[in-house]
Parts: C-alpha cells; sequence; structure tokens
C-alpha cells in the first residue's frame, strides 16, 4: 500500500508531463493496442480517453489513414528492428474533424510499448505551400516578362537569367550561369559595364545606361536599354544586382520612320523654292538649245549658249544633289568625324532657295572654317534644317538668318537668330515638346524640333530656345568637340 | 508701240536668254535684277512691256506688278515669268482679273511661247 501513494504521485507527474507536450503522443503496445494517449491528441482526434484507450490503432485511427501511410506496418518493424521512425508524413481527414497534416515519429522504448508522437505542421504546411505559391508567382512574372530580367553575384557574375534574356540573346542560362555579365557586352563597353557592378556595391540608387548585347548565334548585338539597381538582404546589405533590359530595336525603327517622315515634311516646305531654283537652269537651257537649232549662227554665240546650257545644268544638278543627300542620308547611323562647318554650308545651300522666295538674307559668321565633332553627319544636318526652316517660316515678310558658330573650351556652340515673330514667353518651354505646334492646323507636325532635340541628346549636346515675341529667335545648339 | 522692253530677273543668264529671244524680233531691251531697280525704271514710263520674274532677292513679282500699277500712269503691260508658280495656279489667274498682269510665261518655255507673247501684245 506504501507503494500507491508514490506510483499515483509518479503517475500524475507523468501525465502532466504527457499533457504538456504540444504534440499528440500515443503509447502502443505489440499488438497494436493503446495503452495511453495525451490530451493533444484526444482534443485534435475529437476523442474520449474511454473510447480510445485500450482500443486497437485500427478503431482509433480512419481507415483511409491507416492505408495511406501503412502505419502499421511501421509499428511492427520498430517492434521488429528497434530502429526508430522519424519525420513521416500524414494527412488526418476524418468525418467532423478538420483536415490536419502531421509528422510523426515511432520512437522504440522498454517494456515492449513504442510512442507515436505526431506533430500537428498543419499551419507551417499551409504557411510554405503559401511562400512557394508567392514564389512560383514572382517566378512567373519575371519568366513573362518581354523584358530582360537578371541577377548577379554582388562582382557581377549572372544567377539567373529569365526567358526574354535567353531569347534575345541566344544564350541559355546554363551558357550564362556564374559567367561574368560583361562578358557579354560589346568589347569596347565592357570596362563601362564592370565599373557599374563596381558602384553597386556600394551605392543604394539604380543606374539607367544604354549598350549592347551580344548575341552569339547571329555573330551581332542588339541595343538594349538598362537599368542596374543594388538587390538587398533583410540587413540592407548589397547580395548582388538585378538587372532589367529592354530591347531598343523597336524604339529605334519607330525613331528612324518618324525622323525619315519629319524630313518629307522639310522637303515639302521647300518645295517651292526649289521648284523656282530648279526651273530657272531648265528655262536658260531650253531657250538656248533652241538658238542652236537655228540656222547660220555665229560660232562665238554657239559657243555661249553650249557654256550656258551646260553651267545650268550643273546648278540643276547640284540642287538634286543635295536635296538627295538631305532625303536619303537618315539611313546612316554611325558616328564618324565631322566638320560641323561642312554640315552647316550644306544646309544653307539646301535653305538657300527658299529663303530667297521669302526674301531672308543668310549670314553666316564663323570663327575658325572647320570644327569636328563626332556625329552623324545626315543627322546633324536634319536638325539644322529643321531649325533653319523653322526661322524661315517665323519671317514670312523677309528678315535676316544669322547662324554664328563658337568654339568655348570643350564645346562648340552654334547660334541660329532669326528676326521673326518670336516666341510667346510661355510657349518657350514647350518647343521640344513632340507635337507643340503654333502652325496652323495641317502645316506643321509639330515633330521638328522634338527630333532635333533627340538628334542633339544623342549626340551627347544640349540644345536651348531664347525669345521674345516679335523680337525674333535664337536657338543655341551646343555639341562636345572632338 | 516702238518703246523698250524692260526684263527683270535676278539671274543674269535668264536675263541674256530672254533678250536674245526678245532682240531678234528687232525690239530694244533693258534689263534690271531686283525689284527695286525695276520699279525705278519703270517708274519713268517709257517700256511698253515688262517681262517680270516672280521671285526677286528683294520683293516678289507681283508686288512689282502692284506698285507700277499704283505710281506708273501709263502702264505696261506685264508678263508675269514664273518657275514658281504652276500652270492654273489661283494667285496668277487672281493676277490676272485684277489686271496686275495681262500674261502667264512658265519656266521652261520655248522660244515660239514668247515670241508669241510678243505679237499678242503687238510689239
Amino acid at each position: 500500500m506504501s507503494e500507491n501513494p508514490i506510483k499515483s504521485s509518479f503517475q500524475i507527474q507523468y501525465e502532466m508531463l504527457l499533457n504538456a507536450i504540444p504534440s499528440s503522443v500515443l503509447m502502443v503496445d505489440r499488438k497494436l493496442q493503446i495503452l495511453s494517449v495525451n490530451e493533444n491528441f484526444l482534443i485534435k482526434s475529437q476523442r474520449s480517453k474511454d473510447t480510445t484507450v485500450g482500443r486497437h490503432l485500427a478503431d482509433v485511427f480512419p481507415l483511409v489513414i491507416l492505408q495511406s501511410t501503412c502505419i502499421e506496418e511501421s509499428i511492427r518493424n520498430v517492434f521488429n528492428s528497434s530502429i526508430a521512425v522519424k519525420g513521416q508524413k500524414m494527412t488526418y481527414r476524418a468525418p467532423g474533424v478538420p483536415l490536419r497534416i502531421y509528422y510523426y515519429s515511432i520512437l522504440p522504448i522498454q517494456s515492449d510499448q513504442i510512442i507515436l508522437i505526431m506533430e500537428d505542421v498543419t499551419e507551417q504546411f499551409r504557411l510554405s505551400e503559401e511562400v512557394r505559391r508567392v514564389e512560383r508567382h514572382l517566378a512567373s512574372i519575371v519568366e513573362s516578362a518581354s523584358d530582360i530580367v537578371l541577377s548577379t553575384d554582388i562582382d557581377g557574375r549572372v544567377l539567373t537569367w529569365n526567358s526574354a534574356a535567353e531569347k534575345l540573346s541566344g544564350l541559355k542560362t546554363q551558357d550564362v550561369y556564374g559567367r561574368y555579365f560583361f562578358d557579354f557586352c560589346d568589347a569596347n563597353q565592357k570596362q563601362m559595364v564592370e565599373q557599374i557592378f563596381q558602384r553597386m556595391k556600394t551605392s543604394n540608387a539604380a543606374h539607367t545606361t544604354e549598350f549592347n548585347l551580344l548575341t552569339p548565334s547571329n555573330s551581332g548585338t542588339i541595343l538594349i536599354s538598362w537599368v542596374f539597381s543594388p538587390m538587398k538582404d533583410d540587413y540592407s546589405k548589397t547580395v548582388g544586382t538585378v538587372v532589367v533590359g529592354r530591347d531598343l530595336a523597336e524604339r529605334l525603327k519607330l525613331e528612324l520612320q518618324l525622323r525619315q517622315s519629319q524630313k518629307l515634311t522639310a522637303l515639302g516646305v521647300m518645295a517651292g523654292g526649289i521648284a523656282h531654283e530648279i526651273r530657272n537652269p531648265l528655262a536658260i537651257c531650253s531657250s538656248a538649245a533652241q538658238f542652236l537649232q537655228e540656222d547660220r549662227i555665229p560660232d562665238e554665240f554657239q559657243k555661249e549658249c553650249a557654256k550656258k546650257i551646260q553651267t545650268n545644268i550643273q546648278k540643276a544638278s547640284a540642287i538634286i544633289e543635295n536635296l538627295l543627300r538631305f532625303a536619303r542620308s537618315s539611313l546612316d547611323t554611325e558616328m564618324i568625324e565631322v566638320d560641323l562647318i561642312s554640315v552647316l554650308k550644306e544646309t544653307i545651300d539646301l535653305v538657300t532657295n527658299q529663303a530667297k522666295v521669302q526674301k531672308i538674307k543668310i549670314h553666316l559668321s564663323l570663327q575658325k572654317s572647320s570644327v569636328v565633332v563626332s556625329g552623324v553627319p545626315g543627322l546633324l544636318q536634319q536638325v539644322f534644317m529643321n531649325i533653319f526652316l523653322n526661322a524661315i517660316n517665323a519671317m514670312p515678310t523677309g528678315g535676316v538668318l544669322s547662324i554664328t558658330v563658337n568654339s568655348v573650351e570643350d564645346r562648340v556652340i552654334v547660334r541660329i537668330i532669326d528676326t521673326g515673330v518670336g516666341i510667346p514667353a510661355g510657349e518657350l518651354d514647350k518647343i521640344f515638346d513632340p507635337f507643340h505646334t503654333s502652325s496652323p492646323v495641317g502645316q506643321g507636325t509639330g515633330l521638328g524640333l522634338s527630333i532635333c532635340y533627340s538628334i542633339i541628346r544623342q549626340h551627347l549636346g544640349s540644345i536651348q530656345a531664347e525669345s521674345r515675341l516679335g523680337q525674333g529667335a535664337a536657338i543655341i545648339v551646343t555639341l562636345p568637340l572632338l | 508701240m516702238g518703246k523698250n522692253i524692260l526684263i527683270v530677273d535676278d539671274e543674269p543668264d535668264m536675263c541674256w536668254v530672254v533678250s536674245q529671244i526678245i532682240q531678234s524680233q528687232g525690239l530694244n531691251v533693258v534689263t534690271a535684277y531686283t525689284g527695286e531697280d525695276a520699279c525705278f525704271k519703270l517708274s519713268k514710263g517709257d517700256f511698253s512691256v515688262v517681262f517680270l520674274d516672280a521671285k526677286l532677292p528683294d520683293m516678289d513679282g507681283l508686288d512689282v506688278a502692284r506698285r507700277i500699277h499704283a505710281i506708273v500712269k501709263e502702264r505696261p503691260l506685264v508678263v508675269l515669268v514664273s518657275g514658281y508658280h504652276y500652270r492654273d495656279d489661283p494667285i496668277v489667274r487672281n493676277a490676272q482679273e485684277e489686271g496686275l498682269i495681262c500674261c502667264f510665261l512658265a519656266k521652261p518655255f520655248s522660244n515660239e511661247e514668247l515670241i508669241g507673247i510678243l505679237i499678242s501684245l503687238s510689239c
């Protein structure tokens, strides 16, 4: 009798301990009979102790669970081998009981029993499912994007490379993984890209740039607009770089088309002047040729007629030559050494006809006879053509168009000044906006100066306007000297 | 008519060509290269016909015609010679209706066309 109180005290402590465990704990004997359970199991399975303890495992667990987990077989194996089974998954589905997910372990203990411990991981499982879903969602965003999205480690070695990157470059993820991203850039831009990665290590700001990406499959390159952003961990430490790139081919194509169509508009504006200037030499040639058809003409007169025909054909031809050069040149995109003065003079030749019919005098004032910049001659000519034609349009009753060229330090400044109607103060900051026009509907596209702006920006220069209403306008183009 | 014919064009070769054709008909010509010079020469009133280029460096041919219309009493017959206008150009038609010009000669022209005009103006 003296042992009973001690035993029951143990019993009490044992049950307290068992009930304190936040997992379901069952003691099972070799016959798969449940010897004891803790409260956690009873609550989760919504059973009472009476209908559980002393019953066979098969009476307590739903058949479907026993079949799917083969838990009876596992328990017998543990009895036979004395080796524990750990971390098995069990989905507990029973009538009237919410679905739970458990990880269970079967541990052999002495006295011919095993402990079945079932840890409820429903919540963790739901969370990790959620995390996986979010991850899948994010991954599919990156994969579905039509822009290049890639990530690198802190030194610029590629870690991820989305399908747009694969499609545009023709390089598979396995071709680029672990390799320096700048190895896939145009050789002469490599160093610049390497420096961006260096900067990312200490910078908090994104860096925007444009450079070519190699496309080894066709041994070419494509121009991409890039945004580099430092990738931070939870402690704001930079761990890598995220690089997003957009193919500029489509934009470039559109820009080219726009520039070309705007050029045709400029040609339309000049049509009157061109007609006059070409018909004059044609009329002279025509009449001189008719003189030559007459009988008994003096030798001297004959020579004079022939000379006039030749001179005037050359005159007409020079006008056509200039026009053709202007109309076609937007196809060149290569930056070369350009003498800005020759570009200006050629452009002045083109607008001279139009200026003449509008009684406009053109003055070109130069500091030097040649000023070399890096540029695309055709594009620079388009810029000056647009500015000149705007100036000419601003002087419907005649005036003076002055062009001055000055070199200051490492820049060249071209001022184009007219004596026309001027630009109202409120309009001055809008004149470089696309589709902004002061011309009546149908007479101006409003693209001329916006195209000038984009071309000059491409040449790393700047363009500004100064004006007072009624007192003419000045457009100032600044370009870096070579 | 017996009076001189004035040729106004800023292009010397153009003046030369027109002079040759007119002189071949035994007529006297005088040339002017600017609108201002033309107005000055016409103001004296001793020209029967003026061949006037449509686009001069200082003013439009039609402006010259308008000025002489206003200031010269014995007005010459004005032939507008132009590479700037097209045939049936409303600007030309209006100038004809206004009485500023009597004929339009489009550049390039045949020498016969010019001579035809001279004959029609009974020079």
